[in-house]
């Protein structure tokens, strides 16, 4: 029940995720075509690097479900399952401690950000919101890597 | 505890938690969460990820690399390759092992459009086995020539690798590409001559093909035009100073959609997986680089980089030697990291060594993208390999590594002539800048 919540969250994420991906295209050819007639579009590198981070901050738990990191298995394929099991256990609690570190302090930093009043140069757009976003989005990934965990952790036990 | 012993107990948790199959982009942010923690204090490791990964996240120099994976996805998804390919037989079919060489040119056209070695290899795999096959090739040539010859398209701009080097080196994207664009042909020509060499002592791998005429030739150029137009637009407007590495990016994603959907070849179903692909493929990188930058700032307070430079120059060393370990370094890490994540890590460690020997920024930069791509071909982890296996799931992976062995020689002797020969990267370059 939980878990086909998440992966609701994980598509809509994704989805956001490509419109980001797509508009950062338009904008910066859109910025070049218009630029040539002297009418540069202003704040587009601005734009574009917020656009980035939701893009990105959007792929997170998307790729980390579709296993889409680069990683070493030669070793542990040849383990049996049980081992890969406890393997996989202990990985996952360390991701989950760093993720979980990343999402609680940018959080943090993002109130800090926000205390301060900071404002983007060109658009005076107040950037913390973003820091927000990477804040939430990594305690989705920390949810996706709770639920991996889980899992090893009934291949570990089993008989 | 002295910093430099803390540094070097945090790489040998690296490596070992790189061999439990951890992604290598959450092993570096941890240990190098945890080592910057230990060394500094708690609390500036807090601040110090949190800071990190927004500033990854956020920054326009990174956006390049998206955009160039995007106009590679779309071109791929496309279709864009099988025409390349068509085109490449019409004109190597009739010699020997032409279907192979066909394949090996239409994967540099090929790295023209897209800057991964692995979706090289998987678009020529899904095109030129087949082909392959129906004409009777061997499975060793056949798959060893598109595993190798997917290694073209990160040497040729743009390069994924190229623009991480050139962001964490601080050398010009522009410049890189440009200086990649011929030693890729230098290797083009290298992996011809390999398959020629294997052919006329295995016959029965690679036989003979159609013949055409010239005006066939001549035709089968027809619609490569647009393709090749909006390469010559991306690689001249950044070296034109038109516009910045992004934008050209940017240009040339919106470019070969542009020319996609003239071309008749694009449909939504196919854009939107682009979009999917671009999106899993960039979070891949860019959490890469997040990791590396978080276990580069551990790195630089372990001083371990600063002691590696200043011991290597008072070794009484020949440079040509320091040079050739690193580069063996890299030979060997890459057979068993991935090739991005290699370069991430030991960059900030190599890189102030090779520029204090007083070698070229820029060569130093192709030399390691091509010992890397070595790396892609040979067990145990050749990636290359592994995504042709995945396509071809009927050719055994010992065979694919067997095949791919002549293509190996040929990347060393390709950078053997590198190396002794820099101008090879670094006339082009010059010209230009």
């Amino acid at each position: 029940m939980i878990k086909k919540k998440l992966d609701g969250l994980i598509d809509i994420l994704k989805m956001i995720g490509a419109f980001s991906i797509a508009a950062m295209m338009v904008l910066t050819c859109a910025d070049v075509i218009m630029r040539g007639f002297g009418h540069p579009i202003s704040g587009a590198v601005e734009i574009s690097g917020f656009l980035a981070t939701v893009a990105l901050a959007c792929s997170m738990p998307f790729t980390h479900a579709v296993k889409g990191h680069v990683g070493v298995d030669m070793l542990t394929r040849r383990l049996s399952p049980r081992i890969q099991g406890i393997i996989d256990f202990k990985t996952g609690i360390f991701a989950l401690i760093i993720f979980l570190v990343i999402s609680w302090q940018s959080f943090t930093y993002a109130s800090s950000l926000k205390k301060s009043g900071e404002l983007s140069m060109t658009l005076e757009f107040p950037s913390y919101v973003f820091v927000y976003f990477i804040s939430l989005a990594f305690a989705i990934l920390c949810m996706v890597i709770l639920f991996d965990i889980i899992h090893s952790f009934g291949k570990a036990t089993e008989k | 505890m002295n910093p430099t012993l803390i540094g070097l107990i945090g790489i040998a948790l690296l490596f070992l938690l790189f061999f439990s199959r951890m992604p290598v982009a959450y092993c570096m942010a941890f240990v190098g969460f945890v080592g910057f923690s230990v060394i500094v204090t708690g609390k500036a490791g807090l601040s110090l990820v949190a800071r990190d990964v927004y500033d990854v996240f956020s920054s326009y120099g990174l956006t390049v690399i998206p955009l160039f994976i995007l106009m590679g996805q779309l071109s791929f998804n496309a279709g864009i390759s099988r025409k390349l390919y068509d085109t490449a037989y019409k004109f190597t079919g009739k010699i020997p092992g032409g279907l192979a060489m066909a394949t090996v040119w239409a994967c540099a056209a090929f790295g023209a459009v897209c800057g991964s070695s692995p979706a090289t290899a998987a678009t020529m795999a899904t095109v030129g086995l087949p082909e392959m096959k129906r004409y009777g090739y061997g499975d060793e040539l056949a798959a060893g020539s598109v595993a190798s010859g997917g290694s073209l398209g990160m040497l040729m701009p743009p390069s994924v690798v190229l623009i991480i080097y050139g962001i964490m080196t601080e050398q010009s994207i522009g410049q890189l590409f440009i200086a990649g664009i011929v030693p890729a042909l230098l290797i083009t020509v290298c992996f011809m001559g390999a398959i020629y060499l294997y052919v006329v002592r295995h016959p029965e791998q690679g036989a003979r093909g159609e013949a055409f005429s010239f005006k066939e030739k001549i035709r089968s150029l027809k619609g490569l035009g647009e393709t090749m137009a909006v390469f010559a637009l991306v690689m001249g407007g950044l070296f034109l100073g038109w516009f910045t590495p992004t934008e050209a990016g940017g240009v040339g994603a919106f470019g070969t959609l542009m020319v996609t959907i003239f071309q008749r070849r694009m449909t939504w179903a196919k854009f939107v997986k682009s979009l999917y692909e671009t999106l899993r493929t960039s979070c891949m990188v860019l959490l890469l680089i997040t990791g590396a930058t978080i276990f580069g700032h551990f790195l630089a307070v372990t001083r371990i980089p600063f002691n590696m430079a200043s011991w290597v120059a008072a070794a009484d060393i020949p440079s040509y030697m320091i040079v050739g370990l690193i580069l063996l370094i890299y030979l060997v890490g890459g057979c068993f990291i991935d090739a991005l994540a290699l370069i991430m890590l030991t960059i900030p460690i190599f890189y102030p060594i090779v520029m204090d020997l007083g070698y070229d920024p820029i060569w130093f930069g192709i030399v390691i993208t091509l010992v890397t791509q070595m790396g892609v071909i040979t067990p145990p982890v050749g990636i290359n390999v592994y995504v042709v296996s995945g396509v071809a799931k009927d050719i055994e992976l010992e065979k694919i590594f067997k095949g791919a062995m002549p293509f190996l020689a040929a990347l060393i002797v390709g950078t053997l002539i590198l190396m002794i020969f820099p101008g090879i990267a670094l006339w082009l370059p010059e010209l230009m800048y």
